[in-house]
């Protein structure tokens, strides 16, 4: 790609500003680095989810489990294994990032097996199979891990000291695969595999008719949505000091949907710029109207969807700016 | 029209459940011809094109592909082999722009994975121009009228770059203007392009006028083969389809 068509595109122009500014946050730190953590969690999460509901229109409502259970499996390795433990607060916190690659693959491997069988099924029928995933795992998890260690209290695990990392060090990890995540849906969205997707999302008979290998590239992006959003489990199940089964929590699954859904579905912007939005509200909501915050943000997320049903992003996709059309822009 | 088979269907049954939609069906598709699937609803003509692009998988009997057994592969595996059916009720990709749609058709299709996006843009046009859709290449798929959605369903068809085309009942719900200029359409993509097309339909005097061959079937069952002149004077035709003798030979002369 020549930098002229680089950026005459938007997405990959705000991508990199946003991959700065949040670096320059960081270094001259306008932000708490917790602060950071957390929005390139919450963003990084919608856009994981994207890359199979947004891209493929599969709704998988219980994707928390591959927080769960990539949170676990990374818990796990370095509260049994020191010499990970130990590289943690090396290089910088990079070998984090590799640890969580470890953690991703494994809910990689379960969405593979899983969805082998449960994406053959549509629509909300999907969508319930994937909420018993969560559920099954959750209660595995929580028979398996007062067996592994009685001193475990129920199926939480408090990572001792020698498991932790510094923050910075989280930080650069969080940062790495924050970065991994939103360049993936953007190399996604723009290829032959991310057309197939969307044709797939749009008609899956026809699709498959026109010669898209349905199967393959649903578990494909399946995999690698639930891959991403194991690593950010993995990552921010570090940063919290440890693992408990609210990782597994749906509601994590809600505001993922809900980011997707007021950004604009089946596009890369709709997504970034959906979950900015409702990090900010929620996280401002929070501070200023501790005791209805959740009522509010309801309301406002209610009357986004009501009137904007493609989302922000897709609104200004149907718009024509400066006499170009801006859905050629805007992926 | 040279007298190679490209599409052997030997023995081909299919059941569901208790029902047995095509019972031993054996005829061969010829390459270069027109051929034309008439019968009666519920007769198995869309159970058959489903079987041969792979969305069913037949009981018994085998369909082959330029001598390359084709049975029970994957449906995307047929259409990059080369066959590519057009629906008989229209799935256009809504949300995506008409060029978009043909697009489709030529990065999955013959030539998958070996064509980059500049090359399929270029055939998708092609075949846009062919079927009359150029001017609304940028619009959304959705905004098409069904007469346009039907010939959006060719040019995505085409773009897959096929050697066989199916049409199930491509002409159903189109105005007799229309009728006429689809059949155009199909005479050119046989004529000038040299595909195979075979085509399910009811407008009887549009497949009697433009198909070589005429395949009759009847509660699955093949009940003739021939000539549409041929098939329009068998007395057992007739009564199971048709009807009338002197309708029958009308629709073939017009």
């Amino acid at each position: 790609m020549d930098i002229d068509e680089f950026f005459k595109r938007p997405t990959p122009l705000f991508i990199l500003i946003l991959l700065i500014v949040i670096l320059i946050a960081k270094l001259l730190r306008l932000e708490t680095t917790d602060y950071l953590i957390t929005i390139m969690f919450f963003i990084g999460i919608a856009m994981a989810l994207n890359i199979i509901m947004g891209f493929a229109g599969y709704v998988s409502f219980g994707h928390t489990v591959f927080l769960g259970i990539s949170g676990y499996v990374f818990a796990l390795l370095v509260y049994y294994n020191r010499d990970f433990a130990n590289l943690m607060n090396m290089y910088s916190g990079i070998p984090i990032f590799f640890i969580a690659l470890l953690a991703g693959g494994v809910s990689a491997l379960v969405a593979f097996l899983v969805g082998i069988p449960v994406l053959k099924l549509k629509g909300a029928f999907f969508a319930i199979a994937t909420i018993g995933l969560d559920f099954a795992a959750l209660y595995i998890i929580k028979a398996f891990i007062p067996i592994l260690n009685p001193e475990f209290f129920g199926a939480q695990i408090i990572l001792p000291a020698y498991a932790l990392a510094y923050k910075d060090n989280v930080f650069v990890a969080m940062y790495i695969t924050f970065a991994l995540i939103i360049i993936a849906n953007y190399l996604i969205r723009r290829s032959r595999f991310g057309m197939g997707l969307l044709a797939i999302s749009e008609d899956e008979d026809a699709a498959e008719a026109l010669g898209v290998p349905t199967t393959k590239y649903k578990l494909i992006s399946f995999a690698l949505s639930a891959f991403f959003t194991g690593m950010l489990g993995a990552v921010f199940g570090l940063n919290s000091g440890g693992v408990d089964e609210n990782l597994f929590n749906l509601a994590h699954t809600i505001d993922m949907i809900v980011m997707i859904v007021i950004g604009g579905i089946g596009t890369v912007m709709g997504p970034l710029v959906g979950s900015i939005i409702y990090f900010i509200l929620y996280d401002t909501l929070l501070v200023t109207y501790p005791e209805f915050n959740l009522v509010i943000l309801g309301f406002i997320v209610a009357v986004i969807v009501l009137f904007a049903p493609r989302g922000v992003v897709g609104i200004l996709r149907g718009k024509q700016f400066m006499g170009k059309k801006l859905r050629d822009i805007i992926e | 029209m040279d007298e190679k088979e490209i599409i052997k269907i030997h023995n081909v049954t299919k059941r569901f459940g208790g029902l047995v939609a095509l019972d031993k069906v054996t005829f061969n598709i010829y390459k270069g011809e027109i051929l034309g699937i008439i019968g009666p609803n519920g007769a198995g003509k869309t159970t058959l094109f489903n079987c041969i692009t792979g969305v069913y998988r037949p009981d018994d009997g085998k369909i082959f592909f330029n001598g390359l057994d084709i049975t029970g592969k994957p449906p995307h595996r047929i259409t990059q082999l080369g066959i590519v059916k057009t629906h008989q009720i229209v799935k256009p990709f809504n949300e995506f722009t008409v060029l978009e749609n043909a697009m489709i058709g030529a990065l999955f299709g013959r030539r998958a994975g070996k064509i980059s996006k500049d090359e399929a843009r270029e055939i998708a046009l092609k075949n846009l121009e062919l079927v009359g859709l150029i001017e609304k290449k940028d619009e959304l798929a959705s905004g098409l009228t069904l007469h346009e959605k039907k010939f959006l369903e060719l040019a995505r068809a085409l773009s897959a770059e096929p050697e066989v085309i199916l049409l199930d009942e491509a002409l159903a719900g189109l105005n007799p203007k229309e009728v006429e200029e689809s059949l155009d359409i199909v005479r050119m993509i046989n004529k000038e392009l040299g595909k195979t097309i075979v085509m399910v339909e009811h407008v009887m005097h549009a497949v009697m006028n433009v198909a070589n061959r005429i395949v009759v079937l009847h509660f699955g069952k093949l009940l003739a083969e021939g000539s549409p002149k041929e098939v329009a004077e068998m007395p057992e035709v007739i009564t199971a389809y048709l009807g009338d003798k002197d309708l029958a030979l009308k629709f073939v002369k017009r």
